[in-house]
């Protein structure tokens, strides 16, 4: 059992739960949050380690949460994930302190890897 | 900044929205399969009929899914290529490599192929993103001409001090008509057209930074 906590924010209901589902045979345990105002709110109950954010949803944006996520806990790394946004949306994702950025679809390997990465080299903040 | 007809405009935001509605279709596709081939894998030692096809199948999808996350990509950049930041200037490397993947289809259907040296660098020149385009797809349909049943379109970006250049190679025994150079320079504006009867290259001014 991997104790990596990761939070998975995104709007695509079939795809974020089987995401889940394949992280869950890899170990993990994620929580999994169908809109930004969601996430945050899991995020402020109990912080996870790595957070998975889409770029593009309805209400919230994922720049917007991105945002809040900066603001309140500035430690927590994030993983943007997007449909191919425009260089802007990368540029903004990036300026906004974005761990790092990937295009949908995306191969679980990589995902994983990232997520490895980034919770070695982030700040303590649970 | 130059000025860009609504009609090109609209057409760019919607088709922007639709790609991006399409990327999240594909991603829910290849995590579905990926998670039919988890399980199959956590059940290694159970034998069924069609496990191979299965698992053939399961190949297909993401084979097919990694082709088509590649076509939405250029088409995602074509239909955001009249956005306001990038009409002025863009990167060549990132537009050639958009203009290969775009005019894939088209060489195809004359029974040849493209193949794409990507840039090791950034190439910024004083061009919109929508003109390179453009001229990039304008001078593939120019370079595989008539008489063409195979081969290979050749293409890559060069460097250079005051311009940089998309350049193309076009399949043995094409035959390219002088007419098509003439429209190729008006789509160039502040670039110009160079065809040595075995390459075509269009050049593009370089961006100097501000």
């Amino acid at each position: 059992m991997d104790q990596t906590h990761i939070l998975l924010i995104d709007d695509e209901e079939a795809f974020v739960t089987t995401l889940q589902e394949r992280l869950e045979m890899r170990g993990f345990s994620p929580r999994v949050a169908l809109n930004g105002e969601a996430g945050l709110e899991m995020i402020a109950q109990d912080p996870p380690d790595v957070v998975v954010l889409d770029l593009r949803m309805p209400g919230m944006s994922g720049i917007e949460v991105l945002r809040r996520i900066r603001k309140g806990w500035p430690g927590l790394p994030v993983i943007m994930l997007s449909g191919h946004g425009s260089d802007q949306d990368f540029e903004s994702c990036v300026n906004l302190g974005a761990a790092l950025y990937h295009k949908k679809p995306l191969d679980i390997d990589v995902l994983l890897e990232s997520i490895r990465t980034v919770t070695q080299s982030s700040l303590p903040h649970r | 900044m130059p000025e860009i007809a609504p009609e090109a405009r609209f057409m760019g935001t919607v088709t922007a929205l639709t790609m991006h509605e399409m990327q999240n279709i594909l991603a829910i596709i290849r995590e579905s399969a990926g998670l039919m081939g988890d399980i199959l894998k956590v059940n290694a030692r159970v034998e069924f009929k069609h496990r191979p096809n299965m698992e053939r199948t399961l190949e297909h999808i993401a084979t097919h899914v990694d082709r088509g996350k590649g076509l939405l990509e250029a088409t995602s950049r074509l239909a955001h290529s009249p956005d306001d930041d990038l009409l002025d200037g863009c990167d060549l490397a990132v537009y050639a490599r958009t203009v290969a993947q775009l005019s894939e289809r088209l060489v195809r259907l004359r029974g040849a192929a493209v193949d794409f040296t990507p840039a090791s660098s950034a190439l910024p020149v004083a061009v919109g993103a929508l003109r390179i385009l453009m001229a990039g797809y304008r001078a593939v349909q120019w370079a595989v001409g008539a008489g063409v049943k195979e081969g290979v379109v050749r293409m890559s970006v060069e460097a250079g001090q005051e311009y940089h250049a998309l350049s193309l190679l076009p399949p043995q025994g094409a035959q390219q008509d002088r007419e098509g150079l003439t429209v190729l320079a008006s789509l160039l504006e502040e670039g110009r057209v160079e065809w040595d009867g075995a390459r075509l290259r269009l050049f593009f001014p370089v961006r100097k930074q501000e």
